[in-house]
């Protein structure tokens, strides 16, 4: 049995291989003959990958050390968004003053673009983590806020009668009731706000870096032209990000809803 | 009667969407004139507002309003990026979600490429494409592309096979089961990653046209106030943009469906 499932897992592996093999290989006959001009070979960009993996000044290699930039200012831009958009969310759900006020100016501001605020952040607060952090935190903010709202507010009334009448207290009807009721709205927004700030991340440090951070390096290779840096920097980006998608927005969603039985499995 | 009950309900409803908008403004313009903050980091509505009309009044060498061309110019590139990653999306959407080997080959592929922000592509793109319209509306194709590919292959691949089998059944042909099963059952999927493109490809060019440095958009304008310090500017572009938004969702979408999935039926199937 065992064995079966690791040939089925091996087959999977290589079947999600061999199309990205067979993208990389058309790109290595484009590239060696020279069909786009600016484009540099695979073999390029990896040999500039494992230069940009050798140690700076300091000790740390350099990629790992812009990666480092991106991921603390995405985790305290994600964690602000969280802290403050799941209670306001809350709040917005519980208290009908609160929503009123609050709906029309999230409901109009969630698609204005997260870096059309970067150039008032700059204004603020000039170059640096700061803005950066701001933006992402703007980008998770509305969607963790909207849909946690949402979730409350969609929850059956029957179920809060029910609960009442049984006898539940404030607090038990929203540890008990209203909470897990709406979780499934939170993690959806949690979901969202990942992707969101991701983005924002990127663009952020595209215009509000000074040094570091994996936007930044992209960013910064363009000025002096360094095509395989920029495809370098692509590359970590793209499997972050895939790596995020997969190991952190996946498992939230199994070990939170399916474990409450919210959604069925 | 009946036209009287939605003349009232409109009323009823802008009322409890523009009261609360009006007494934050109020809020905005005292704490503003209070001197609390900076007035050059919040200026008060009461200057914001007029901004924007003398920016729509303000002629360009053109000849037309500066704000007007701003917009135009944004929309000009959303529009032809949104529309080309649109069409794609579904085409590749589809061809994945019907055959086997097809989804095989570029799932992988897209899964790997749909987490990296379209703005990444930008500093490549200017060097293959150089600074100008291309290249942002080339950005702005990427980034609606893939919500619309993913939505569209999923939503064919969630057609019941019992819908399939009875259409066989009763000797639907390949084109016939296409146009009569799998477009209109897959139409509300499709329709989402339509929006969720639009709305990326958005969020993306007015990112782009500040990175790339255009000399025309929504983006840029905002952008380029930044350097004289022109607040008004940048509030009043990003409340032109949230209207703008709302007004092309509602105008894009709300007709698209009520002429399609509503008239097909489809939604209450789904929901």
């Amino acid at each position: 049995m065992r064995r079966k499932e690791a040939v089925l897992r091996v087959r999977d592996a290589v079947m999600f291989a061999l199309p990205l093999a067979s993208l990389i290989v058309a790109w290595q006959v484009v590239a060696s003959l020279g069909l786009i001009r600016v484009l540099p070979s695979p073999t390029y960009v990896l040999e500039t990958l494992l230069n940009l993996c050798r140690p700076a000044k300091g000790g740390t290699p350099i990629i790992l050390a812009h990666f480092g930039a991106s991921l603390f200012r995405v985790g305290m831009g994600f964690s602000l968004a969280m802290a403050i958009g799941v209670p306001v969310g809350l709040l917005m759900g519980i208290n009908r003053y609160v929503n009123y006020l609050l709906h029309p100016v999230l409901s109009l501001l969630m698609p204005v673009p997260t870096l059309a605020w970067v150039p008032m952040l700059l204004i603020l607060w000039g170059l640096g983590d700061r803005t950066i952090v701001a933006a992402i935190f703007l980008g998770g903010f509305f969607s963790i806020a909207y849909n946690t709202a949402s979730g409350v507010r969609g929850i059956d009334k029957d179920l809060i009668r029910a609960a009442y009448t049984m006898g539940a207290s404030k607090w038990t009807l929203f540890s008990r009731v209203l909470l897990p009721g709406s979780m499934v709205s939170v993690i959806t927004g949690l979901r969202l706000a990942v992707g969101y700030s991701w983005r924002a991340l990127v663009g952020a440090e595209m215009l509000a870096a000074a040094g570091w951070g994996l936007g930044f390096l992209v960013f910064a290779a363009r000025m002096v032209s360094a095509t395989n840096v920029m495809f370098a920097g692509l590359i970590v980006i793209m499997f972050a990000g895939y790596l995020m998608e997969r190991y952190l927005v996946g498992p939230l969603e199994k070990r939170t809803v399916q474990r409450w039985g919210v959604v069925r499995t | 009667m009946r036209r009287q009950g939605r003349a009232r309900s409109i009323v009823s409803s802008a009322g409890s969407f523009i009261l609360p908008l009006l007494l934050l403004c109020a809020i905005w313009e005292i704490v503003s004139r209070s001197g609390l903050v900076k007035p050059v980091l919040l200026p008060p509505p009461s200057t914001v507002f007029p901004r924007i009309i003398t920016l729509a009044t303000t002629p360009t060498q053109r000849g037309g309003s500066l704000l007007v061309e701003h917009i135009l110019t944004s929309l000009y590139r959303l529009g032809l990026g949104f529309f080309a990653g649109g069409l794609g999306g579904i085409v590749l959407g589809l061809a994945m979600g019907s055959n086997k080997f097809v989804n095989g080959y570029f799932n992988p592929i897209i899964s790997i490429l749909m987490p990296v922000p379209g703005i990444t592509w930008t500093p490549i793109l200017v060097l293959v494409l150089g600074f100008g319209d291309s290249t942002l509306i080339a950005v702005t194709f990427i980034a609606s592309f893939f919500p619309v590919v993913c939505n569209t292959a999923s939503g064919v691949r969630s057609v019941k096979k019992e819908l399939i089998w009875a259409a066989r059944i009763m000797g639907a042909g390949r084109v016939s089961l296409f146009l009569r099963i799998f477009l209109p059952s897959s139409a509300p999927h499709i329709l989402a990653g339509l929006k969720l493109g639009l709305a990326a490809g958005w969020r993306t060019l007015i990112a782009v046209e500040m990175i790339a440095s255009a000399l025309w958009g929504l983006g840029y304008m905002i952008f380029d106030a930044k350097e004289y310090l022109r607040t008004d500017t940048i509030y009043a572009g990003i409340i032109v943009m949230a209207i703008i938004y709302a007004v092309i969702e509602k105008a894009a979408f709300g007709f698209v469906e009520k002429k399609t999935i509503e008239k097909w039926g489809v939604v209450s199937e789904v929901a």
